[in-house]
């Protein structure tokens, strides 16, 4: 049981922390409060049956981790970049799209 | 004769308005579209819906122009760059040119329709790009009908339709020419709403819209919120696709006619 939970809890842990680095927002805080759970309750078991709980600290660091990440990514406002090139491929677009305009046959 | 009165009341209450009352050059609307995620909305792109006078030497025309982009936190995983725009008379929206040009994650495909509402005629070009990175045409001429309008304009034409005259639970079709093919979209007035926006507290009409396609999913999942007033501004929006819903929010609104 004690090794069920506590494996349960790392691997929630690990996705935790993968999904707070990717941009899905607050998604991450699901396997994150999950893992917490489950490291609680593996505490608990570890210190029943007198076992070392120093894997379990290091499933909290990532969870700390995880979570700081998680909620910094989501506070972060979004931004648009607009790269130099783009603008510039626009610039030509419309230059062009201004000379097809020309060839239309459009009554004022 | 009732039924007569009030099918009569229903098609002159959604008419597609003649003149142009709504729209003028130099209006900005942007929004924040966002995706539902496991429960949780998630903030994905951009979308700014702009006007510009665009003088040539025939004619001052309209550039109705939709812009979608993701944020930035995204463009490492799955990157988007749409362009929708369309070059229509300023008095009566009526469409001369059509563009619409698509990048997402690397796919790309634009479309160009040049019309010929005389006729009901359409020059249309597909561009797409190869594996090998060149790019190849597909040219067709088509015919639609005299009603037939591009998605853009389509979508500013709404805009200027008289809703404060249709009852609630009218209702009006529109035909969109998208990829080359006539697709009917049906608008209904569901009633009118009062929401908060980025932009203050809004009286809106809460439309109902639905396609003839499987873009969008149900009758009443896809809702469109236009402001109560003289701009109508689409201020809040709800829709279902095949792989799951989302919506869109306006974040501002400068330029605005009234």
């Amino acid at each position: 049981m004690r090794v069920l939970v506590t494996t349960l809890s790392i691997i929630l842990a690990i996705v935790g922390l993968a999904l707070s680095i990717l941009p899905f927002g607050l998604i991450a805080l699901i396997p994150i409060i999950a893992a917490f759970i489950f490291g609680l309750l593996a505490l608990k078991l570890n210190h029943k049956e007198g076992k070392k709980t120093g894997f379990i600290k290091v499933i909290f660091a990532i969870i700390i981790f995880s979570l700081g990440f998680a909620i910094y990514n989501a506070l972060k406002p979004n931004e648009i970049i607009a790269d130099e090139e783009t603008i510039e491929q626009q610039k030509i677009d419309d230059e062009e799209t201004l000379e097809e305009l020309e060839d239309l046959d459009i009554e004022d | 004769m009732n039924r007569i009165l009030f099918t009569f009341v229903l098609l002159i209450s959604f008419s597609l308005t003649s003149q142009n009352n709504t729209i003028a050059a130099g209006e900005k609307l942007t929004f924040t579209a966002s995706y539902n995620m496991s429960g949780l909305m998630t903030d994905l792109a951009q979308v700014t819906m702009e006007t510009k006078e665009v003088k040539t030497s025939k004619a001052t025309l309209l550039r109705l122009r939709c812009k979608a982009q993701t944020y930035s936190k995204w463009d490492n995983f799955f990157k988007i760059y749409d362009i929708y725009e369309s070059y229509v008379s300023p008095k009566n929206l009526t469409p001369y040119l059509h563009k619409r040009e698509i990048n997402e994650g690397g796919y790309y495909k634009k479309m160009q329709y040049n019309f010929d509402k005389s006729s009901n005629k359409v020059k249309s070009v597909k561009t797409k790009r190869a594996k090998n990175g060149t790019f190849w045409n597909e040219n067709k001429n088509l015919t639609i009908g005299s009603k037939t309008n591009d998605i853009v304009t389509t979508i500013y034409y709404i805009r200027n339709l008289d809703i404060h005259k249709a009852a609630i639970g009218s209702t009006d079709t529109f035909t969109i020419l998208f990829d080359n093919e006539e697709t009917q979209m049906k608008l209904t007035l569901l009633g009118k709403e009062t929401i908060t926006t980025k932009i203050g507290k809004k009286e809106c009409y809460k439309l109902s819209v639905s396609l003839n396609k499987d873009v969008l999913s149900g009758e009443n999942n896809n809702l469109l919120w236009l402001t109560a007033d003289a701009n109508k501004i689409p201020v809040y929006a709800k829709f279902k696709v095949p792989v799951g819903n989302g919506e869109l929010k306006i974040q501002s609104a400068t330029g605005l006619k009234h």
